[in-house]
């Protein structure tokens, strides 16, 4: 009897709600930063995020850029507080002393 | 990743190393700058510099919005097999079968508060790089109901709802979570806080759980592999360890007292760590109770100084006469005699992660820790008042969990209330068992 039941349960149709919550696109557009024609004679700033790992990663990128491209100059630093922070007082000294940058992202 | 630059706003150019990078030597990870980007199959360091030089793209210059669409509010009409699949193929579920969210159960469980179903509740993210998601009274019900909860629950799961915090926030650490309820609320709904608190067998427990971890699946957006990248993830997800505080047995002040809330107020306490551990049996037989907590208590990197004890009310009176009055005398006393080598605190790669940057800014007493010899003693639970105390259990056993959680914030029940009262069932479902033993000889021997 109760497979009978479930069986005819089953067949019906049945109109259900999504549950899925909303996308709010709460966030606004931004362009990229130009890209630079040459890196020769550029500084490049080497950022840690914080992630395990990614600092001794970019120690050993700075010093591939040392051995092979020395024209570049390299600023390897760490991002203040945890990997989840700003730190907007970096960020205004890369764009003000630095062309271009790499975020190393460890983990 | 892409799509989590897009959600900023922003494209990104992104190159990949073999994973994982932490705890690689030297040369491997030369290797890995010499080798190529797993993803790409291009070289590596040229890809780093062609992202640095090759011109823009129009949509790189030009950034679009973007829009996800608005998701409808019902899904196509399908048999109950077909939607009970459709559930699974998408990632709506925690991999069990769940109830079916129809408009008379949903209708249904909106009696359980007087909060209008358009209400906004929150919004909610797995990780915070990622786009939070809106979801009204309504969606938290379609969710109560998937779990089975009943209307009398609702208002505890709205409370859970309206932290805006998700059950398993994105990490690859695979993050555990609890939710522990206290007030008159955990008596209406008859959750339990005895015997076997934690165990699969109270309804109100298991839904009110399980809800949490729904909402954060469908109102958070966690989708595995994408969203959702814990390495080995967490059983406890689950549940969330959900339970009550068991007030009645306790010698101590009720955990949303000691937060600010009135006894009589009906509160849920979220609390967020990885790790448990049973007491290595009961309570005083041999070492006390104080002690063995100091001992489990250095398995752990005490990061933010946070700890969380779930205890048996029996362990709670025996700490009581041992001279700790209140739960803030012990967790004073575990603050004070916790200690541990400076190499063993810093040798933690979560503490590398989180403390060694404040260690590096100056902020104490990281910075003066970070200065110690390898063999100095540090008391990395400097901060008594992150070492949570709760009392959970039926008195059968003298024995306790210790774990790593932070307390992360209540929220109000009552709010949520509906004005005519609790709706409960006439009959109580899986009500807790009675506590058989009372005065606590019962768990002994």
């Amino acid at each position: 009897m109760a497979q009978t039941t479930q069986s005819t349960l089953g067949s019906s149709l049945q109109t259900v709600l999504n549950p899925q919550g909303q996308p709010t696109g709460a966030f606004e557009p931004l362009s990229m930063a130009p890209r630079l024609d040459s890196l020769n004679g550029k500084t490049v700033y080497l950022v840690d995020v914080g992630f395990a790992g990614g600092y001794e990663f970019l120690e050993e990128l700075r010093a591939w850029f040392s051995r092979n491209m020395p024209a570049v100059e390299t600023i390897l630093r760490r991002k203040q507080g945890n990997m989840f922070l700003d730190d907007p007082e970096l960020w205004a000294e890369v764009k003000g002393k630095g062309h271009a940058v790499i975020f190393g992202v460890g983990g | 990743m892409e799509r989590d630059s897009r959600n900023h706003g922003m494209n990104l150019r992104f190159s990949f190393t073999p994973y994982p990078v932490v705890g690689m030597s030297r040369p491997v990870l030369r290797r890995y700058i010499e080798g190529q980007d797993p993803i790409s199959g291009k070289p590596l360091v040229p890809e780093l510099l062609e992202a640095l030089t090759k011109p823009l793209a129009d949509q790189e210059k030009n950034a679009e919005r973007v829009e996800r669409p608005a998701r409808p509010r019902l899904l196509e009409p399908d048999t109950e097999d077909n939607l009970q699949r459709l559930f699974l193929e998408n990632g709506w579920t925690d991999g069990l079968p769940i109830v079916l969210p129809t408009h008379e159960r949903v209708a249904e469980m909106l009696l359980g508060t007087s909060h209008a179903p358009d209400e906004v509740v929150g919004r909610m993210t797995v990780t915070t790089t990622q786009e939070r998601i809106e979801y009204t009274v309504e969606k938290v019900a379609v969710n109560a109901v998937m779990a089975g909860a009943r209307p009398e629950h609702f208002p505890v799961i709205l409370a859970i709802a309206a932290t805006q915090e998700p059950a398993f926030p994105s990490s690859t650490t695979s993050f555990a979570r609890m939710v522990v309820v206290n007030g008159p609320i955990r008596d209406e709904i008859g959750m339990n806080s005895g015997v076997g608190a934690l165990s699969p067998f109270n309804f109100a427990n298991s839904v009110i759980g399980r809800a949490w971890t729904l909402m954060s699946i469908n109102l958070a957006d966690s989708r595995l592999g994408e969203t959702f990248m814990g390495s080995q993830g967490h059983n406890l997800n689950y549940n969330n360890m959900c339970c009550a505080e068991n007030e009645e047995k306790s010698v101590w002040e009720p955990f949303h007292v000691q937060k600010g809330f009135k006894p009589e107020e009906s509160v849920i306490s979220l609390f967020r760590g990885w790790s448990v551990i049973n007491s290595m049996g009961a309570a005083n037989a041999v070492r006390p109770a104080s002690e063995e907590t100091v001992i489990m208590l250095k398995a752990f990197p005490a990061l933010r100084s946070a700890a969380t004890l779930v205890m048996d009310p029996l362990v709670a009176k025996g700490l009581k006469d041992q001279g700790f009055k209140t739960k803030q005398d012990f967790s004073r006393w575990l603050s004070e005699n916790v200690k541990i080598p400076a190499e063993q605190y810093w040798g933690a790669d979560i503490i590398y992660a989180f403390v060694a940057p404040l260690a590096r800014q100056g902020i104490e007493p990281f910075a003066s820790w970070s200065k110690l010899p390898k063999d100095a003693p540090i008391a990395p639970y400097h901060d008594p008042r992150q070492i949570n105390i709760l009392v959970v259990g039926g008195e059968t056993n003298p024995l306790w969990l210790t774990t790593d959680f932070v307390y992360t914030q209540s929220s109000s029940v009552d709010k949520w209330r509906p004005k005519g009262g609790i709706r409960r069932d006439a009959r109580s479902i899986r009500m807790p068992a009675a506590v058989a033993c009372s005065d606590g000889t019962c768990g002994i021997g």
